[in-house]
């Protein structure tokens, strides 16, 4: 089995080890390593020991033919008949990683009176759509789906198969790879092939204090999913040709019967607002999110907010920004009262124009502002407000 | 009065009392010698000064009374550090518009600008290397600036166990009414025989007789001058409410920190049990034998009142997160331990529940935490309380602007404290209003608050205050025990101090100000032409 | 009703703090904590309990150490801890530690639900709910923020997704994992932390569970990190300076000319 071993003679105590260690899993005593019981065995360490003093032993693993997979997949997501935006950001992914591995992007459409789609996705990039348009397939179903893209991927063998990291990518995708076997990198925000052709996938760790490269080198496919919002698609054309195959299944049954849909009437979404006034903790109390309110409602923006304020039951987890919440990409983000903890920053995307408003100068969150204010939230927001509805 | 100064430092007229004053000019000192020049400034025209901090006082102390106003929120650097080796004590000398919330950073962080530090400031450092250190007074309000602290002998929930800023400052430096300044070390300027003499920097002596009034016996007190027999003269100047000079410097001492942290909120069947439990936990009585030693930082209480206002509120958003309040939970209290051993603490809290189990309680009626993340939701339950409050204000407001947030800050010594709680019980209930009582009950020291719900019953509410100023008077309290008196107080002073001694309060200031330019009409009025 | 909650060992990311200078983590004096996420699962788990009766088991895979969590998580109101400890199972990705965890549950016997919570938020994958009742073969369901009622081993949820909610029925055995929407987790009283004192967590080994050895830890984990790094943030970022009138007026101006160019 996999093992790790400190080389007692040739370590100097140097530390380098223990600031690479992940989970703080070494410890220098009396001038040399030692690994505790924290140690996953994640080997980050081995590379870095300048002395080769960690014997690292990782398992080999007796590959099988990986070479018979080939292609990129992209799950193609949609929701009453309209494909989701991070598809098609994923589509213009796979294109450019296609052409490092001289192979061709398909996509996978399920789903009922929805073959209209598959246009769209050949005209973002699709050299071919797999489609299975059935009714058994109307309600989006983590097992059905699930057995459905399991059992085209085994007949088709993709080498990579990339998913949008919306709730249902992540909630489907884990089924996919446990029933395949094979490794599965979650919401990444980086893509990359290495010289070794292997798919590299960054994700945040640690609620984003670390980016992790990940790789599976010896399962296939290799599977992501991807966050929405990290990548651009493509200009579409819709004049591009490609290979539309329609496939045709026997229905497969669930255990999880969908009742109704619940969609949220709060107007604009998060994922798409261009204006983003968000609220933090230093806001001081509830009632302040009303002049944040105010003030995205005179910009036409939206309202988000951090964590601590929907842990406290300010504002409803739909409005959460950041690594456990919402992904944004807004043109101006405006940060009121929010530290800017790593965990909320990952949930930054591209942003233009980030302004900053908080009573602490030291909060890391004016180390992204291009703007900053230094001051009480509760003073500013009223006189800002009057200043812009004066002005509109 | 010059408008346009108003409009521009509109902001600089009020504070967290919500009362507005007028001005006509201000200025941001950034040194000790810019506030001696103002000083002497406006003492030549005899223009009155108010000192400013961060302005988030409640009895209105830096709300200027006309004239010039001195900001300090400028002066905000720590500017050296001291260790005392034989006795491991740590020092910080610090300027007065450093905020509460920064120098907590900067001592966590154990990271200060040292640039302009002397060597031994920077060598005294290294010994604050050694362990984990903080600075115990803990106001609520973490944008309180530490002259504000000084000035109004601030405390917060902690000082059951740390005291009051006082205990905590060992140094001032004053700039007096004339411009000239007075540096005081504890322990360099006692007085004997009631009399006291200090020399200035500028080589003058002053001269005085302490006064004759003797102060409440009670643990937290800032109502008045400080004023005992052979006392230390810098307590004078601590919770003077910036009237006797303008600080410009001030020399803190930390404490160590200790790594085990608890807090547990505890619900008893009815106020009369919480408040027995609350004297088993002063160990002024023992129950069933049990010699309970928790030896809390903090002990804290919320009324029946202040459960049920809040249990309304959970079903709002704002506070739906707080903890869940079962239908048996009458009246809470609060207790926080600091330990170094998690192993200590949980040997007392085992008895701790025999306790209350004893008093008729229930030890499964309780909310332990004993990590940070959950001590969090337990801070979180216990500012739920005046939160909730400031809504209700707010939301009454709406239908009468002149309603404001009527709350008490008085405090008895510990053989009252079931006779103060009678009082304000039977207060509320005779007048008919509705209120809520919470805070620092380990010193007898509760916030009453009362949600008028129109003008009528907000001024009912108001005499009531002067009636239970008066009482709490007669049972040896104190009408103001952390807020300072500032200029919102002054009525319930007087009903604390007889005239006379008032009047010896203001023999002290012109001892010190003879003019009566610093921060005039607080502690008591400033009567025109008395000089 | 037979109940069982998964649970983890974090460290208390709350405290993470970063070298400056060396760019790392740095790991001294953080507490390891019971995954905030894992709570909401213990007492969704309580309440069923105390609504119609349950018996709650609490399993954990990690360190020996993890105990105290697990006494924790009775402190909480499950019945019953299993540690599942083994160097065997150290390095696992989410599949292999889908994988022993299911080994570890076929020991348990029957049961009716499985509650996890959300994600973990060291890792933050979500992955291993969905892949452990994948490998169990059962019904799941990710996202739960409210369970309506048990009836008829079925079970009414609702979940949360993007775009809203969904009213969904789940036919038991089924696990499911839980957002924070879903409870207010308690705290421990006096009276729950002296019987977690006392309780006893069971300790389970590789060999116990009868899990193969090229599906658990490092050797059953398909995905490997490569390597790991501290990402930087970096903009020119200007002060906005003066009184609150003036910092007002001068954000408002660059504002309103944000705003024409997003128009």
């Amino acid at each position: 089995m996999a093992d790790i071993n400190i080389i007692k003679d040739k370590c100097v105590g140097c530390k380098i080890c223990v600031g690479v260690c992940p989970f703080g899993a070494i410890e220098v005593i009396e001038k040399r390593a030692e690994i505790t019981d924290r140690c996953t065995l994640c080997g980050a360490c081995y590379k870095s020991c300048k002395f080769n003093a960690i014997d690292f032993k990782r398992d080999e693993r007796e590959s099988s033919d990986l070479s018979e997979y080939k292609g990129i997949w992209v799950f193609a997501e949609q929701r009453y008949g309209k494909l989701k935006t991070v598809s098609l950001e994923l589509l213009g992914k796979a294109k450019e990683l296609s052409s490092m591995l001289n192979t061709k992007v398909s996509s996978v459409l399920l789903g009922h009176n929805i073959e209209s789609l598959a246009h769209e996705l050949l005209a973002y990039g699709a050299d071919e759509v797999l489609v299975m348009d059935e009714d058994w397939l109307n309600d989006f179903n983590d097992q059905i789906y699930g057995e459905a893209m399991t059992a085209l991927i085994s007949e088709y063998k993709p080498e990579i198969v990339l998913v949008g990291a919306t709730s249902k990518g992540r909630s489907l995708a884990p089924y996919i790879s446990s029933s395949l076997k094979t490794g599965l990198t979650a919401d990444c925000t980086g893509l990359n092939i290495d010289e070794e052709k292997l798919l590299v996938q960054t994700r945040p760790a640690f609620g984003g204090n670390l980016m992790a490269e990940i790789v599976c080198p010896n399962n296939r496919p290799q599977m992501a999913t991807v966050r929405p919002k990290v990548f651009k698609p493509l200009e579409p054309d819709y004049e591009r040709k490609g290979k539309i195959t329609k496939i045709h299944r026997e229905p497969i049954g669930g255990f999880v019967k969908l009742i109704r849909n619940i969609d949220n009437s709060d107007g604009l979404s998060l994922s798409d607002a261009e204006i983003i006034v968000s609220v933090g903790r230093g806001v001081g109390s509830a009632k302040n999110i009303q002049l944040a309110k105010e003030l995205a409602d005179a910009l036409g923006g939206v309202l988000g907010s951090s964590r601590p304020v929907v842990d406290m039951g300010w504002m409803p987890y739909s409005r959460q920004v950041g690594q456990t919440g919402k992904t944004v990409a807004p043109k101006v983000y405006i940060a009121c009262g929010i530290s800017g903890a790593i965990q909320h920053l990952a949930g930054l995307a591209d942003i233009e124009t980030i302004i900053a408003i908080n009573q602490d100068p030291d909060a890391p969150i004016f180390k992204v502002a291009n703007y900053g204010i230094v001051g009480d939230v509760k003073e500013i927001l009223p006189v800002l407000i009057k200043r812009i509805k004066g002005r509109l | 009065m010059d408008k346009t100064f108003n409009k521009m430092y509109a902001e600089y007229l009020r504070d967290e009392s919500r009362q507005i004053g007028s001005a006509e000019s201000i200025i941001f000192p950034n040194t000790e010698a810019e506030i001696i020049f103002s000083v002497k400034e406006m003492s030549l025209k005899n223009i009155p000064i108010t000192t400013q901090g961060a302005r988030t006082g409640l009895a209105a102390s830096a709300v200027p009374h006309e004239g010039h106003i001195i900001n300090l929120s400028k002066m905000n650097k720590v500017t050296g550090a001291r260790y005392d080796k034989k006795e491991d004590r740590f020092f910080l000398t610090v300027q007065p518009g450093v905020l509460l919330s920064e120098l907590r950073k900067y001592i966590a962080n154990k990271s200060f600008i040292v640039t302009d530090w002397d060597d031994k400031s920077v060598d005294a450092l290294k010994h604050m290397e050694k362990g984990q250190w903080f600075y115990s007074t803990d106001p609520t309000e973490s944008s309180a600036s530490i002259g504000g602290i000084a000035s109004c002998n601030a405390s917060g929930a902690k000082s059951y166990r740390y005291g009051s800023a006082r205990d905590h400052i060992s140094g001032l430096r004053l700039v007096l009414a004339d411009g000239d300044v007075l540096a005081l070390k504890r322990g360099q300027y006692i007085a004997s025989d009631n009399r006291f003499s200090l020399i200035t920097e500028g080589g003058r002596e002053i001269k005085g007789k302490l006064p004759k009034y003797r102060m409440p016996d009670v643990k937290k007190n800032t109502s008045g001058y400080y004023n005992m027999p052979d006392m230390d003269m810098i307590d004078l100047f601590i919770g003077s409410d910036g009237t006797l000079g303008i600080i410009s410097e001030i020399e803190l001492e930390l404490s160590k920190t200790l790594d085990v942290n608890w807090g547990i909120t505890i619900f008893m069947p009815d106020e009369d049990r919480a408040l027995d439990l609350v004297r088993a936990l002063r160990q002024e009585v023992k129950i069933d034998n049990i010699s309970l030693n928790l030896n809390p930082s903090a002990i804290e209480f919320f009324s029946h009142n202040a459960l049920n206002m809040l249990r309304e509120q959970q079903k709002t958003a704002e506070f739906s997160n707080i903890q869940e309040l079962k239908d048996s939970y009458h009246t809470a209290v609060y207790v926080e331990v600091e330990s170094d051993s998690n192993d200590k603490v949980w040997g007392e809290v085992e008895k701790l529940g025999e306790v209350i189990n004893a008093l008729g309680g229930n030890e499964d009626e309780t909310w332990v935490a004993y990590n940070l993340v959950n001590l969090e939701k337990l801070h979180d339950f216990r500012h739920a309380c005046p939160e909730c409050v400031n809504l209700k204000i707010d939301e009454i407001k709406k239908s009468d602007d002149r309603i404001t947030k009527l709350g008490t800050d008085m405090s008895v010594p510990d053989n009252k404290l079931k006779d103060v709680m009678k009082m304000y019980n039977e207060g509320i209930r005779e007048n008919n209003l509705n209120a809520v009582i919470f805070g620092h009950i380990g010193n007898n020291h509760l916030h009453v608050n009362i949600i008028p719900g129109n003008m009528d019953e907000y001024e009912k509410g108001k005499e009531l205050f002067l009636v239970w100023a008066e009482k709490v008077a007669a049972m040896g309290g104190a009408v103001s025990a952390e807020h300072g008196v500032g200029k919102l107080k002054v009525p319930f002073l007087k009903k604390m101090y007889k005239e006379e001694e008032i009047n010896e309060m203001r023999k002290i200031k012109k001892i010190f100000d003879p003019a009566q330019i610093l921060n005039r009409g607080t502690i008591f009025e400033f009567v025109e032409g008395d000089q | 009703m037979k109940i069982i909650v998964c649970v983890k060992q974090v460290p208390g990311t709350n405290e993470v703090k970063i070298d400056p200078l060396t760019n790392t983590i740095i790991r001294e004096n953080v507490p390891a904590i019971i995954n905030p996420f894992d709570t909401y699962a213990i007492e969704e788990a309580v309440r069923i309990k105390e609504r119609s009766g349950a018996f709650i088991y609490g399993i954990s895979m990690g360190i020996p150490a993890a105990q105290e969590m697990l006494k924790e998580a009775i402190s909480l109101g499950i019945d019953k801890g299993i540690l599942m400890t083994d160097r065997k199972f150290a390095g696992a990705d989410t599949l292999a530690t889908a994988y022993a965890l299911s080994k570890g549950i076929e020991k348990i016997g029957e049961y009716d639900l499985i509650i996890c919570g959300r994600q973990a938020t060291d890792g933050d994958t979500a992955q291993v709910g969905p892949s452990l009742a994948r490998t169990l073969n059962i019904a799941y369901a990710t996202d739960i923020s409210r369970i309506i009622e048990i009836n008829n081993n079925k079970m009414h949820c609702l979940k949360i997704t993007d775009d809203g909610y969904e009213e969904i029925l789940i036919k038991l055995p089924a696990l499911i994992t839980v957002v924070k929407e879903i409870n207010m987790p308690r705290l421990p009283s006096i009276k729950s932390m002296k019987t977690a004192k006392k309780s006893i967590i069971e300790i389970v080994d590789f060999q116990y569970v009868e899990a193969e050895e090229n599906r658990t830890g490092l050797k059953g984990s398909p995905t490997q990190v490569r390597k790991t790094f501290v990402p930087v943030h970096k903009v020119n970022n200007i002060l906005i300076e003066g009184t609150v009138e003036e910092k007002a007026d001068k954000l408002s101006e660059i504002l309103l000319s944000l705003r024409m160019e997003v128009k």
